[in-house]
């Protein structure tokens, strides 16, 4: 038993990750619980590397693009043409030993290769295949162009984020692609599962705009069962607003619905600070969701609760909040997150070396907690093609052949 | 696993889910194991419902009892539920016999809950050692702030989405939704299962999965914090822009709320897009030739460019434009996405029946596989609809042994 419970990890699962912009946080979730992941590049280079921000502002530099850097770590690079004969041989030997092959290919171009799952499935019939793309590889949107920002909008996502007459605004971090990676982490998982259970792989097919879809909260079945379209929230007085203070902004649920028991404790908060006009909080026309809603209420509220709220900065809001019982939290920047006592305690920031950056690069840590499973970072994200020589060694090419390989450009070492 | 070499027509047919969650994250995580084929046992009480029951909307508008709410329909379809009287020391053996049946036991209660009722890990370990065991803490269990409580809104804000999702000189806004709880942190704690299992094909053993909400959220959305670190830069209001790509916004066209999304990344995109536009004097202006000419200059140049989307219908712009090549989309609302052929035709949206509002909308998980598809088939449960089925089918009980658990309010 003891020795089952050394490998704390999914050495076992190989992952082949021929993505790009979009895909890569696909396969890192696999990398961090220590996988064994190849990200496949074309010789030209995973586009991704030429997108800022960069580490130092270094533009030119194809190893320093902070999002690479992150999507990538724990990942080997393989450099390798796949346009070439030559090139479809080196992955088609590595493509027998995969378990799960994630790609975000146009659909159509792998099959135009030659390289079609059911020729894959031919080679390992255990195989994975998990495509990721904007529209997904069936129905009819999917020959179109598309990009975070339109899969957000078609996908009923976009739509949410403002009020009123105004236009919407986008969330920080590609989330439409990232929402499809997501999802298309936990499809493979659950496609190879079943692959280890009946020896059967299988085609699993991810769209961003479709998986944005997961995102609408309750706005669909608001059209469907009251025939109402609703947009974000923002303007309910206390209720999942957002404020100014003295260095920012931070948000607060200080009432939902009809709920006066979550009210009270705000309005004894305002009284113990000895907020000016803070008995106008006490009327109980404030647990109606319609006057907090109404002109005249948000902008009492405002007024009343900005006195207070102005003379504070965000963490002593949030702690003072916290302490009274109230659901506030900061508005927080990459600074605040770097600075955060909760995160500081967890150790959740990851500090790695890079020694051809000359520097350390500061990432995200663990989003979860296994008792038998250990995350980790793992090694910096791999130079373009650092890995290629070994992993052809290990697909049995010899020295000779692979010098030959790279002097044709089929790959790159 | 015993079932090897069998051919299962779902993917996670044979596992069983003890559902203990409740409101958002949870009720997503075991809808897409439960569409997988699992097998979804959701508890709750009649003293005790799970909350979204009482959240908008209600089918015709009408908030009345606990069985309208299409915001808690759509979490929970294909589950059978299971009324559980916890408060009552005898609905814990109901519990044990359930967790020995169960491969996932999952619970997004605040920190010590299932320890209360000794239903915590170390206990149910003893009744299960093949058990994955989910927790969903909003911090983690350890830390100054573990006990700091928060919304969906609140994680958003305290994780770093709602900073830079506004427009500049405007108050933050985010995504009007409680978005960390729809995919963040539900498709971290689906991946964080599926790996126990994985584990659990070679170790024999279950294990616990802790989700940090607020740290799986950040996993998603690292720029903001990289870039401090590395650059000393604080990132700004977003808008609906993109730092590699200009014209990239929403621009008002024809219509009540309508807008298209246009996104131009490369110099061929930009000649496509002024080709759809007609060739229009002002784009041949060098200073908008080149991807820096246009960030430069993207005031002006969205002008320019809602100055000819205004008087024209989006979806046949959005045509004319992903026919040549520029990436468009209409900024669609939920209705147009309800109705959208593309999403329509992969079977994204389902009507399923329900006994008390009849045919309603729901969606499937965002993954379509080939060879096990998920399965939309059963509406939402009444609360303890399948408590009798559950209770002597399932989990062996005698009918007496039901009446008397009845009796004792155990079952309430």
């Amino acid at each position: 038993m003891e020795d089952e419970m050394k490998d704390r990890s999914l050495s076992d699962v190989k992952v082949l990750d021929f993505t790009g912009e979009l895909g890569p946080y696909a396969s890192k979730l696999y990398a961090g619980l220590g996988a064994d992941v190849i990200h496949l590049e074309p010789i030209t280079g995973d586009p991704l590397r030429k997108k800022g921000p960069f580490f130092k502002n270094e533009k030119e530099n194809m190893e320093a693009s902070l999002q690479f850097l992150y999507y990538n770590g724990n990942k080997k690079s393989l450099v390798v043409d796949l346009h070439r004969k030559e090139g479809k041989e080196i992955f088609l030997r590595l493509i027998k030993n995969t378990d799960i092959f994630m790609e975000s290919c146009v659909p159509g171009f792998l099959n135009s290769l030659g390289l079609s799952y059911e020729k894959l499935k031919e080679i390992n019939p255990k195989l994975v295949q998990t495509s990721i793309t904007p529209y997904g590889s069936v129905g009819p949107y999917k020959d179109y162009p598309g990009s975070d920002l339109t899969c957000s909008a078609m996908g009923g996502f976009l739509y949410l984020a403002g009020i009123d007459n105004e236009k919407p605004v986008r969330a920080c971090d590609n989330q439409a692609y990232r929402m499809a990676e997501s999802y298309a982490a936990v499809g493979s998982s659950i496609a190879l599962l079943h692959a280890k259970r009946t020896g059967k792989g299988q085609f699993v097919d991810v769209s961003a705009m479709e998986s944005v879809g997961m995102a609408l909260e309750n706005s669909a079945q608001y059209w469907d069962l009251e025939g109402t379209i609703r947009r974000g929230r923002g303007k309910e007085a206390g209720s999942a607003t957002v404020h100014p203070c003295k260095d920012g902004y931070f948000a607060i649920v200080a009432i939902m619905g009809k709920n006066k028991i979550m009210w009270d404790p705000f309005v004894k908060w305002m009284k113990d600070e000895n907020v000016q006009e803070c008995e106008v909080f006490e009327d109980p026309r404030w647990i109606e969701p319609s006057y907090r809603r109404s002109d005249e209420g948000y902008e009492t509220f405002c007024r009343i609760f900005h006195r207070f709220t102005m003379q504070h900065d965000k963490m002593a809001l949030y702690e003072k909040g916290q302490a009274n019982r109230i659901a506030l939290s900061p508005v927080s920047n990459g600074k605040d997150l770097l600075e955060n006592p909760q995160l500081k305690h967890r150790n959740f920031w990851q500090t790695i070396e890079h020694k051809n950056l000359g520097g350390e690069v500061t990432y995200p840590g663990a989003p979860y907690e296994f008792s038998d499973l250990d995350w980790r970072f793992g090694f910096p994200a791999p130079e373009f093609g650092e890995h290629t020589a070994r992993i052809l060694e290990s697909l049995q090419y010899t020295g000779d052949e692979i010098t030959v390989l790279a002097e044709e450009g089929i790959v790159n070492v | 696993m015993s079932n090897s070499g069998s051919n299962f027509k779902k993917a996670l047919e044979g596992l069983v889910v003890c559902d203990f969650s409740w409101v958002g994250a949870g009720p997503i995580t075991t809808n897409v194991l439960g569409q997988c084929g699992a097998e979804i046992i959701k508890i709750e009480s009649l003293k005790r419902p799970d909350i979204l029951r009482k959240g908008g909307p209600f089918k015709d508008g009408i908030a009345k009892g606990l069985e309208r709410s299409g915001y808690f329909a759509n979490r929970n379809p294909n589950k059978r539920c299971i009324s559980l009287n916890m408060r009552q020391p005898k609905a814990r053996e109901v519990a044990i016999r359930l967790i020995e049946k169960s491969d996932i036991i999952i619970n997004n209660f605040r920190v010590g809950q299932m320890e209360k009722w000794n239903l915590g890990w170390e206990d149910v370990k003893k009744i299960n050692p093949r058990i994955i065991y989910v927790t969903m803490s909003l911090q983690g269990i350890d830390g100054p702030h573990k006990s700091y409580m928060g919304f969906g809104v609140n994680l958003n804000a305290l994780c770093g989405l709602t900073a830079q999702a506004c427009n500049p000189g405007q108050s933050p806004f985010g995504t009007g939704t409680n978005y960390t709880d729809h995919v963040m942190v539900p498709t971290h704690t689906l991946f964080g299962i599926m790996a126990a299992l994985l584990q659990r094909e070679k170790t024999g053993r279950g294990q616990t999965v802790a989700i940090s909400q607020l740290e799986s959220a950040i996993a998603m959305k690292p720029t903001d914090s990289m870039v401090y670190a590395a650059n000393g830069e604080i990132m700004g209001p977003m808008g609906c822009t993109d730092p590699n790509a200009a014209p990239h916004g929403v621009y008002k066209t024809l219509g009540y709320r309508k807008w298209l999304a246009i996104a131009v990344f490369s110099d061929d995109e930009w000649l496509a897009l002024q080709k759809v536009m007609g060739d229009p004097a002002w784009a041949a202006d060098e200073k908008f030739s080149t991807l820096a000419g246009r960030k430069e200059n993207e005031d002006e140049l969205n002008q320019k460019i809602e100055g000819w989307t205004k008087d024209r219908h989006a979806t046949t712009l959005m045509r004319q434009l992903l026919d040549n090549g520029v990436k468009a989309g209409v900024v669609n609302d939920a209705r147009a996405a309800i109705e959208d052929e593309h999403l329509i035709e992969r079977g994204f949206w389902s009507y399923l029946d329900h006994p008390e509002v009849g045919r309603t909308l729901y969606n499937r998980a965002p993954i379509m596989f080939s060879e096990t598809p998920t399965q939309m088939i059963k509406a939402a449960p009444l609360l303890g609809e399948h408590t009798d089925e559950v209770l002597t089918g399932f989990l062996g009980y005698s009918n007496e042994e039901l009446e008397e658990l009845k009796a004792q309010d155990v079952l309430t």
